[in-house]
């Protein structure tokens, strides 16, 4: 009962490559390989399907299928967790879904100079566990941390929650192997090091191969940094009465300036009630806590126990109240694998609804954060009273600079949204809310996108306005390396990058 | 198309929508949080990689079934790849962080054995579960490779023992044990007596039913669970010890759900039994033994039950043991790979699987592997022929521990 | 006692904490079921909330071991329990 979306020459041409095994072409198959995280518009789920999926397992094998995709004008859309906040891993045109999970070997653990070499489908957490004995980790540690892969990772120019201390994803990859949108083979790195961390030979391309979205090519190996596996760990969650004195400490934990801090995190009144609702260490607090603070340090025991107890101090004296270990390493140690539960989905009834999650990530300044948190609550207001299908899951904040964790943030408002009810009015009602949202982030001169990356309805549309001048670069530079459009077409606007010499859809 | 073909046509959309119906929104809060994480402790997804296969999936599918984008012919050959070890639902936050707050968690083994209960009911049946199913219908047991199995021999195990039949207490021996590992059910026997359990034997013991449901086969298994309840009221028991933690799982999930209310036995697993007879001194380790030794949780004690400090309990106690523990969390992801029926449609997924589990056994440089579920041990011990890691069931080494001789 | 019985496997009935949330076990949280009636609750044997409460303690701790060797308290800072410095 397989409906066959590929002609048979393609198909054959596939096997010819991967073998049967590694060329699915039923309907399961395909269907399980669009949606991510993100909220979804499941109501059209049958227009966003690929194809056809490949599971190559080695670079080779990639290469030569984005080649035959050139060959054939055959869209080629990475998929790698598909754990991603945006839409970057879900086809547009239907296609070939290059999903690279049986690319998961470890090639090269170098403890002398410090590396790890893996493919790209590799995740993170079963990285660590081989790492440990070693005494070394890969600390590359977001929300997604048990599920998510490095290949989507370095495709979204991921955030993680220690990169404070030990960087995020663009911080700790030293060079990767990459397959061009053609299907040329590049290594790029630090000049042309494999294992260097710095270095200015030529222009700077590492850059351009993380958080592209698959646009410009799949990375097929990585040569990551490895950082001392850390003796200790501290965490304290510091309580307070109002917003202003939680937004005010944050401020002073962040700049108290100790190498050991991996991160600061400003939790607003919003996300206390929504943790209030089901969470058991906050249940109980008390009804004066409209704020919380959460710090984390990581490192050697002689390093982070004198810098905690100043930490503490500051957390005092900046009118935090300590909320006692329990809540602190209960509430942290969740932190590391933090994706929303659906039923915490409420009615404005309070009745109980599954909901998705729409995690906003906008990259502002430390200045900003009020304003834009009661302007972002307030348009999350007005949708949830008109259209009955949203919730407001509150605001974090967390430092968003690796090693300088002082000047901006990763701003989040969570969003439950449910699905079961989607439809256009709903789903348009949903992009026209995200518009608005991300309106306010730019009129306060922030980003879009701190680290899930801006490609999706609701984002795309104001990326040329914040890039500028800088959005004709990334057009020609995506015409230039990917001549057919091939690589993950239809997003970022990137269609435009050939308008007015090529056929369009 | 005939009548009768339009008929069944008409039938297995029915069915399909009712089960879309009712599985739609526990599938749905899976699909809407798309976490994933579930796909890191799956066995089968860890040597297939094919997303098919992975929990998320089974969820996905059942939301598009009732969007009529797919069919039980579409999904049903996906839904073979389970072992049914639970860490799925275990390791889904939707379980782990909230499923005792809203009384409500997630339910993948119940998701795959309903799609496989559709996929039979509709005609989509995977041959060599037919087949399986078909035999122990026909036996009463389980056609166990290798040996006869019938009803005439699934007592014979125990020949010599002199154990009774009936009683407040009986020993429930699964298939495997019975006819296939006949050792382990002596020792079990043997080490019972040597801690002062009076117990009795089924007058005639079928099949416990779990494998024939879990594969789908709903009316038969349920004809095994009538039968051996009825065993077991009509010689007085109250008290039931099992050795199998699949049997374990059918008598407290599946009998309960059967019988309801009137179900009133209880339910005993041996490592918890023992581990208490070891407690009260009833049961002394005095023999050393020599080796190496790591622990296999079994999926059905371990993950499906939170059963894993009885057994590590009684391995601490046996002296001469060198103990190098895995904790019982990391073991989430592991599995044997026999579950489920997997081992029957798919063996060369639960040697893969199994496999794996010796890869990980063999770095911790041991000579044995201690297992506690005897459908395990089958592969892992073929697994383990080619490291040179020998597999012995925990009850195996208290008997030797207690001093006790297994005869034969 | 540690065979399954069914007789044993009810839930207590909740008592209410606060608004929107009831308890049936010590220290076990539950959403007001009167909110349950969109998506159901299901039957949760007291054998499995047992299961999933421990499960969840056991995977934090494991979190913590899987980061850092050792995870410090306000006791290994010498302050006291609220953080405040000891006299």
């Amino acid at each position: 009962m397989t409906t066959t979306a590929i002609s048979d020459a393609l198909y054959d041409e596939l096997v010819g490559i991967l073998g049967p095994d590694g060329v699915l072409v039923d309907k399961p198959a395909r269907w399980n390989r669009t949606r991510t995280p993100a909220p979804f518009p499941v109501h059209r789920w049958r227009e966003l399907v690929p194809d056809v999926v490949v599971l190559p397992r080695t670079t080779d094998q990639v290469a030569e299928i984005v080649r035959l995709a050139n060959r054939t004008r055959t869209p080629v859309v990475p998929r790698a967790a598909g754990t991603g906040l945006t839409d970057g891993a879900t086809p547009m045109r239907g296609g070939i879904l290059l999903d690279v999970k049986r690319m998961n070997q470890i090639r090269e653990i170098d403890l002398v100079d410090r590396t790890v070499t893996v493919q790209p489908g590799i995740n993170m957490l079963k990285l660590n566990e081989v790492l440990q004995p070693h005494g070394v980790m890969f600390p590359d540690d977001p929300a997604s941390y048990p599920c998510s892969m490095v290949g989507g990772r370095i495709g979204t120019s991921g955030w993680s929650l220690i990169g404070a201390r030990y960087g995020h994803t663009r911080d700790l990859v030293c060079s990767m192997e990459v397959v061009l949108p053609t299907g040329d083979v590049i290594r790029v790195g630090e000049g042309g090091g494999r294992k260097l961390r710095k270095a200015s030979t030529g222009y700077t391309l590492k850059p351009l191969f993380i958080g592209h979205e698959g646009t410009l090519g799949v990375v097929t190996e990585a040569t990551l940094e490895l950082v001392p596996r850390p003796q200790v760990e501290f965490a304290a969650f510091f309580g307070y009465h109002d917003y202003q004195t939680a937004w005010t400490s944050t401020g002073a934990l962040a700049k108290s300036g100790f190498a050991t801090l991996a991160g600061v995190v400003l939790f607003d009144e919003w996300k206390l009630a929504y943790l209030r609702r089901d969470d058991e260490a906050y249940i109980e607090q008390p009804d004066w806590l409209k704020s919380v603070v959460a710090v984390a340090m990581y490192g050697n025991e002689a390093e982070v126990v004198p810098a905690a107890r100043e930490i503490m101090r500051i957390g005092r004296e900046s009118g935090g109240t300590y909320l006692g270990d329990e809540v602190s390493q209960g509430d942290w140690a969740a932190r590391h694998d933090r994706y929303a539960i659906p039923l915490h989905g409420r009615l404005r009834s309070g009745e109980v609804v599954p909901m998705s999650w729409h995690c906003e990530d906008a990259a502002l300044n430390y200045s900003v954060l009020p304003q834009v948190r009661e302007e972002w609550h307030a348009i999350a207001d007005r949708y949830i009273r008109e259209y009955g299908i949203f919730d407001d899951w509150g605001m974090f904040a967390y430092t968003n600079g690796a090693y300088k964790p002082w000047g901006d943030y990763l701003v989040e408002i969570d969003i439950g949204i449910w699905e079961q009810k989607l439809d256009d009015t709903n789903w348009e009602a949903w992009l026209a809310c995200k518009r608005e949202i991300t309106e306010v982030t730019l009129k306060y001169g922030g980003s879009i996108s701190a680290c899930h990356g801006a490609s999706r309805e609701g984002d795309v549309e104001f990326v040329p306005t914040e890039l500028g001048g800088g959005f004709e670069v990334m057009k020609k530079v995506k015409r230039a390396l990917d001549p057919n459009n091939v690589m993950n077409p239809g997003k970022y606007l990137l269609d435009r990058a050939y308008q007015g010499d090529q056929e369009e859809d | 198309m005939t009548l009768d073909a339009d008929n069944d046509a008409e039938n297995t959309a029915e069915l399909s929508r009712e089960f879309a119906e009712q599985w739609r929104d526990p599938a749905y809060g899976c699909f809407s949080s798309g976490h994933k994480f579930c796909r890191n402790v799956c066995p089968v997804m860890g040597v297939t990689q094919n997303e098919n296969h992975s929990p998320t999936a089974f969820h996905a599918n059942v939301v598009a079934m009732g969007q009529g984008d797919l069919t039980v012919e579409d999904v049903a050959a996906d839904y073979v790849h389970c072992t049914q070890c639970g860490a799925c639902e275990l390791r889904c936050p939707n379980t782990l962080m909230a499923g005792d707050f809203y009384r409500a968690r997630t339910r993948t083994v119940d998701v795959v054995k309903a799609m496989r209960a559709l996929a039979v009911q509709s005609g989509v049946e995977q041959p060599r579960w037919k087949r399986w199913v078909e035999a122990t219908v026909d036996r009463r047991n389980e056609p166990v490779l290798d040996v006869p199995v019938s009803q005439d021999n699934v007592g014979r195990w125990a020949d010599g023992l002199g154990l009774p039949v009936g009683g407040e207490t009986l020993l429930f021996v699964d298939c495997e044990a019975a006819f296939y590992r006949t050792a382990l059910p002596r020792a079990v026997a043997l080490v019972l007596q040597a801690g002062g359990v009076e117990f009795g034997l089924m007058r005639e013991q079928w099949c416990c039913g779990g494998p024939a449901l879990e594969m789908g086969y709903v009316e038969q298994s349920r004809e095994f669970a009538e039968h051996n309840v009825a065993d077991w009221r009509a010689v007085g028991a109250r008290r039931i010890i099992t050795l199998d933690p699949h049997d374990y799982i059918s008598f407290t999930e599946d009998y309960p759900r059967y019988f309801g209310d009137e179900y009133e036995f209880e339910i005993v697993h041996i490592t918890e039994l023992v581990a208490e007879l070891v407690r009260e001194g009833k049961l002394t380790f005095t023999v050393p033994v020599e080796r190496v030794a790591t622990y296999h949780d079994p999926c059905r004690l371990n993950k499906r039950k939170g059963i894993h400090q009885s057994p590590r309990e009684i391995l601490r106690a046996i002296p001469g043991l060198d103990f190098r523990d895995v904790d019982h969390v990391t073991q989430w992801a592991y599995c044997s790979g026999a579950g489920g029926g997997l081992a029957i449609e798919k063996p060369e997924l639960t040697a893969a699987i199994s496999a794996q589990r010796l890869d990980r056994a063999a770095q911790l440089e041991v000579d044995l592997l201690v297992s506690a579920c005897v459908w395990s041990e089958r592969p892992l011990a073929a697994a383990g022929e080619e490291r040179n890691i020998e597999v012995r069931d925990l009850m195996e080494l208290v008997a030797e521990s207690a001093g006790i001789e297994v005869t034969t | 006692m540690f065979g399954f019985r069914l007789s044993a496997q009810r839930p207590p009935e909740p008592r209410r904490i606060k608004d929107d949330v009831v308890m049936r076990f010590d220290h076990v949280y539950e959403v007001s079921p009167d909110k349950m009636t969109v998506f159901r609750q299901q039957d949760l044997p007291a054998w499995d909330t047992e299961r999933i409460v421990g499960s969840r303690w056991d995977h934090l701790d494991w979190m913590h071991r899987h980061f850092a060797d050792k995870v410090l308290g306000m006791s290994d800072l010498g302050l006291r329990e609220d953080g405040t410095p000891a006299e």
